[in-house]
Parts: C-alpha cells; structure tokens; sequence
C-alpha cells in the first residue's frame, strides 16, 4: 500500500495520529554550544545593571499613596474545610472552613445533588476579630452541651467556644489563650481535661475543659523521648486510657539544636502521660501508608482508629492495638470518594459513620463506617459547584515568581 | 493551616482559576509556616524552609505532585534554626537565611549538613530578606510590635562577622512594625516591602507594600504606600515583581489571596 492509499484509510480517532516519518536534514552549521550556570549568572548580572537609573528620582520623589485596585486576585471564594464533628443531639453536622474562616452548620443528611452548585448552610458562625476565627483548624462539639470548641492553628492563638446554636457575629461564651500553633483538639469528658496538639513546640497540652483567659495547662507532654514531630491529630481512646497523636515527622534534635527529618508516626501514650514520657507504641512505616496524617478520632467499641491521610488523599484505619509497621485495616480511597486532602475525621457510631472533610474540594463526604477501597459515599456536603477545584492557599506568607514558566508561587 | 502545599498559578490567573500545578505530600518534606519561597530562573530553581524541621529545601523549577528537594541544607554544622525566611542570589551563587539575629550565607549547591560561608552578626534580623546584585547589597527587614518597631538595615552584600550596617530605615514616619518579605528592583534602585503590623492581631491597621530608595537612610515615610480601600489589602505579607509586565504581586494572609497591581512606577 502506498502512502496515499494509507492516508485514505486512515480512520478518524480524534486523537493525533503518526502520518509520516522524514529524516531531519544533516546540519552543516555550526550547533549553539550550551551554556554553563556560571555563565548565565553573568549575563544575568550584566542584564540587570544594563538598565540601571537608580538615581534618577529618589532623592526627589515625594512619599506617596498609591492605592490602587489589583489588576487580578487570586482567590477561592468558596469554603474549604479543614475540621468536622457531629451534634448527635441536633443531628447537625459542623464544618471548620479554614479558606472563608468560620464554622458553617448543616443538618447531618444534607446531602448535595451532583447537578446542584452547592447545598446552602443553616447556620455559620463567621470568621474574624469577634469571634476570634482564623486559620480554624480543630473542631470539637461537647456531645451533652452542644458547646463547640473552635482551635486557632495561626495568628490569634486562641480557642473560642461557642453555644451549640451560635449564628453569625458573636463573642465567644469562653477564651483560652494558647500556644502557638495549635492544632487538633481531644477531649476526656470524664476527667474534664482537654488535649491540644501544639506543632511549634513538639508538644501536648492538657487544660480543664472549662479553662478560660490566661489559665495554664494542667500538664504538658514534651521532650526529646515523646518523639512528637510535628504533631497534627490527637485522639483518645477513654476504655483504654490511651493517648494517640499523629506526626508529620519534621523533628528537632535538641542535643545538637538541629532539624532532622523521620518518617510520619502516630505514637501513642498513657492517657495521662505527662513531662518527658516514650511512647508506648509508634505505629510508622512504608506499610501504614501514613502521609502526612492529620485529624484522627478512636472508636474505642470497635477498637479501631481512623485518620485523616491528607498527602494520600485516603481515610485509613488501624486497630487500636497496632504497632510498628502494619498495614490498615481498611482504606477508602479513590476517585468515587471523592476524599481529597483530608485533614479531619468523625465516627459516628449512632449512625455507624465515618465523615472526612476534605481541603481539596470544598467538601465533607460520609461513608458506612466500614466502608473500604474506592467506594462512593452515602452523603456528600459540598460547598462550590462539582467543577470548581479547591485552590487550597491558606495563610500565604510569601509569593515568587518563576519567569522562565510565567508562573507565580504561592507557599502556605 | 492545615494542608501545606506550593501551588503554581498562570500569570494571568483570577479568582476561582485552579493552578497548573500543585507540590504537596510526604516526599516533598514541606510544612506549613513557609514565609519565604524563593525562584533562581539561572538555574530553574526554587528554595523553601522548613522551619519545623531546621531545613533548607531545594526543589527543580518544574516540581509537581510529590517530588522529593533536589537538595537539602540541615543539620548541626548549618546553624539553621527555625528560621523562616531566605534569599537566593544566582548572580553569586549563593543562599542566605536569617538565622539567630544575623545571616547565615551558604553556597548556592550546598547540600547536607554543612557550615555556612559566612556569617553575619547582630543584623537585627527577624524579618525579610534581599540581595542587590547590582549595588553589591543585602538588605534586612526585622521583625517587631507596636511598642519596639522593626526597620530595614542595608549592609554590603559581603558584609560578615560584626559589620555595622551602612544605612537603616526605621522610625514613627516609615510606618514600619513589621519588615517581612522584600524584593529590590536593581534597576532602578527600589526595595518593595510588606508591613502586615503586628503579630497575633486580627485587624492590626496601618499595613502596607512600601517602597524605599537603596540609597534612604533614616525615618523616611515610603516613597509609594501600596494600601488602601481599592488595594482591598489587608495584611500584606508576600511580595514579588514581574518587571517584564511592570507588576507587582502580593501574598495576604488574610485575605487568603494573591494580588497582582501593575506598578510601573518603580520599574
């Protein structure tokens, strides 16, 4: 067959399709040598002092406001969630939207219509300088009072807690200053106690529930031999009196003041574990898949623990037992989940659910609390239109710009 | 922040645009609390810290998904402590951190746990951080609060061990608490910087993009005060500049949003 006859039986794919080979023609000139870094910094520096006229008005320009609109914002302007916790009593589900600030209140089986842009909250608590929500990260709802407490990870370094039916602008009935950076939040209702992660100083914090203002913790996990490393997601397992806190694995060496890198963890203590103590047990290794793991919540009937696995996109969930390096039991993951960046887990063993919210899609998605592998969920709550990606910048610090992809950088 | 990540966005992004790419996961050894990020377009390359884990990261320019650094700066002998900010200077080579009140320089390919070049002390630093490769300066912001402001202090750029600094702009009419991240335009001599106000406040008032002269030297009010009603800033924090197209982009933290003004003013 000849080419004309191969190319008029060519079928239509709708894809790109090889039609030909030529051989390149031979090169007889002389090929662009490659140029060594060295040399691009050169030709760089002499690019840069080419142009230069510093002097040309600084001593004379006059100070000067030049308010101006932004030619293009980047910005989600939908709500992105970073925690969750369920009233049972209201069958109210609760979502911490870390990207807006505030908590947005649904009713538990509020469930979003693939064709529908968004299902609307019944109830939100905004963010801001009254309520004291900013970057919220952790989330508890006291399952007798309803009071919801709201964990400020940046910049405000304050739990707020809220009456189970807060709306709008309020001051929060109660304050606690804390550390900086903390994170997730446990709570012992027996005890009365209260457990925060805290990622700037390697440690647990442990305060009466009902602490307010300037009150100190009551005790405080730390030290080199904890081996917390960045600690995230706190949960604890009242049957048993255990503590389990999840790691990312940014570590400090204290006896050489140096940073060290280690494998994600979660590492487990005595529940009342206090000062300088060892785990009990460290679950890490290849085979947890742990990848940056985040929020986590223990189902002490069943024995198990669920974790958020934000890098893996997947909720995974090991026996309460587990140690070293052993695989989970169970693992949702997918793209029928539609688990995207968790960072937070519920289980709810009324209904025998388990919940994520998700930091990549604008979503918090339930499944049976068994469920495992690449399942759809029974329920999803979405907050933006199926197609809107969520572009997840939070706290952004610092930008850049890459001139050679056109591209800025935008860092949490 | 609960999710760390670096994401890419076109240029031309806005609004709800998604990025091109995005650089997140365990591999990739990012935390949150990057407060600097830095692109080297000599040698396709970007640096970040890591100041959970005492870190320098260095990743290829085209990093996406879970890519591991090309190369990483930690350990005993580098000194790093939980410093958050840094500067690359491809013109000579060189990255610079701020570290415990002065600067510590290290070779541009310097990798593991190795000690600085050169170090800098009692810089004041705390705050951002720029080279001007041009004027052979390295420009420091530091931080500071309402009762004990910070300033920016312009050393030359080789300036090491207890070097006094050869101009500072600082006091009530610079409007400086806070000096964080900046960038100079060689060029014309120009230093942009953000003042997001006081740490630890929701609505701390009074931030801006500011821009000095290299050459200011004492309590000079910016020449331009980026802030405003239309600039919808809130708390400036990010700062970088496209002079190809005369604009200048800034991270707000509060806003969650990254803003892009054209600017020619200082181009």
């Amino acid at each position: 067959m000849n080419r004309a006859s191969m190319a008029a039986a060519r079928q239509a794919t709708g894809e790109p399709q090889l039609v030909a080979i030529h051989p390149l023609p031979e090169m007889d000139g002389e090929m662009c040598q490659w140029e060594p870094a060295a040399a691009s910094a050169n030709v760089l520096l002499t690019a840069l002092a080419q142009d230069v006229h510093v002097s040309a008005d600084w001593e004379t320009k006059p100070p000067g406001n030049a308010d101006r609109a932004p030619a293009r914002i980047i910005k989600d302007t939908y709500p992105t969630y970073s925690a969750i916790a369920v009233n049972l009593e209201k069958d109210e589900v609760l979502l911490q939207d870390e990207n807006l600030f505030g908590i947005k209140v649904f009713n538990r089986t509020d469930n979003t219509p693939p064709t529908a842009s968004f299902t609307e909250p019944k109830r939100r608590i905004a963010g801001g300088g009254v309520t004291k929500m900013e970057f919220n990260c952790g989330l508890y709802v006291d399952p007798k009072t309803g009071d919801i407490y709201s964990v400020t990870n940046d910049t405000i370094d304050t739990l707020t807690v809220f009456p189970w039916n807060a709306e709008g602008v309020m001051k929060p009935k109660r304050e606690l200053y804390t550390p900086h950076g903390t994170f997730g939040i446990s709570v012992d209702e027996d005890a009365g106690e209260m457990y925060l992660t805290v990622q700037h100083q390697n440690s647990v914090v442990v305060y009466p529930k009902a602490a307010a203002g300037e009150d100190k913790p009551l005790r405080e996990l730390v030290g080199p031999k904890t081996q917390l490393e960045d600690p995230h997601g706190i949960a604890i397992d009242y049957k048993n009196g255990l503590m389990f806190v999840s790691n990312h694995g940014n570590a400090i060496v204290e006896a050489t003041d140096s940073g060290k890198f280690e494998p994600p963890s979660i590492t487990v203590y005595p529940l009342k574990a206090s000062g300088d103590t060892a785990p009990l047990r460290i679950i890490e290794g290849a085979r947890t898949r742990l990848d940056w793991p985040a929020g986590m919540r223990v189902d002490s009937e069943h024995g198990e623990l669920y974790v958020a696995n934000d890098g893996e996109s997947s909720i995974i969930v090991f026996k309460i037992t587990d140690s070293g390096n052993v695989a989970p039991t169970r693992v949702i993951r997918g793209p029928k989940t539609h688990v995207l960046n968790p960072t937070d887990v519920y289980v709810d063993l009324r209904h025998n659910e388990i919940w994520a919210a998700n930091m990549g899609n604008h979503s918090a998605v339930v499944f049976p609390r068994t469920a495992s592998g690449d399942v759809a969920p029974l329920r999803v709550i979405r907050s933006a239109p199926i197609e809107k990606k969520a572009l997840a910048i939070g706290n952004p610090g610092a930008v850049a710009y890459d001139r050679n992809r056109d591209e800025i950088l935008a860092p949490n | 922040m609960a999710h760390a990540q670096i994401a890419f966005f076109a240029r031309l992004a806005k609004e709800n645009t998604p990025p091109n790419r995005v650089l997140a996961g365990q591999k990739t050894l990012l935390s949150r609390t990057m407060h600097d990020i830095r692109y080297d377009d000599v040698h396709d390359e970007f640096v970040v810290n890591n100041p959970f884990a005492y870190a320098l990261l260095v990743f290829a320019g085209g990093a996406s998904g879970d890519d591991a650094p090309k190369r990483i700066i930690q350990g005993p002998k580098t000194t790093i402590g939980g410093s958050s900010r840094l500067e690359i200077d491809p013109v000579n080579n060189e990255i610079l951190i701020p570290e415990g009140g002065g600067v510590v320089v290290f070779d541009r390919m310097a990798n593991g746990d190795v000690p600085p070049k050169r170090k800098l002390n009692n810089a004041g630093s705390g705050g951002g951080i720029v080279v001007d490769p041009v004027h052979n300066l390295l420009i420091l912001g530091s931080g500071g609060n309402n009762r004990n402001p910070g300033g920016i202090r312009i050393y030359d750029r080789t300036a090491s061990g207890d070097t006094k600094a050869l101009r500072t702009i600082s006091g009530p009419k610079t409007g400086i608490i806070r000096a964080l991240q900046m960038q100079v335009v060689p060029s014309t001599g120009w230093i942009a910087v953000t003042q997001p106000g006081e740490s630890g406040t929701f609505d701390p008032g009074g931030t801006f993009v500011g821009f000095w002269s290299i050459n200011d030297d004492g309590d000079v009010p910016p020449r331009w005060k980026l802030a405003g009603p239309k600039s919808t800033l809130i708390k400036p924090r990010g700062v970088a500049l496209i002079p190809g197209h005369k604009e200048v982009i800034v991270a707000d933290m509060s806003l969650n949003a990254v803003l892009v003004y054209y600017f020619p003013e200082i181009f």
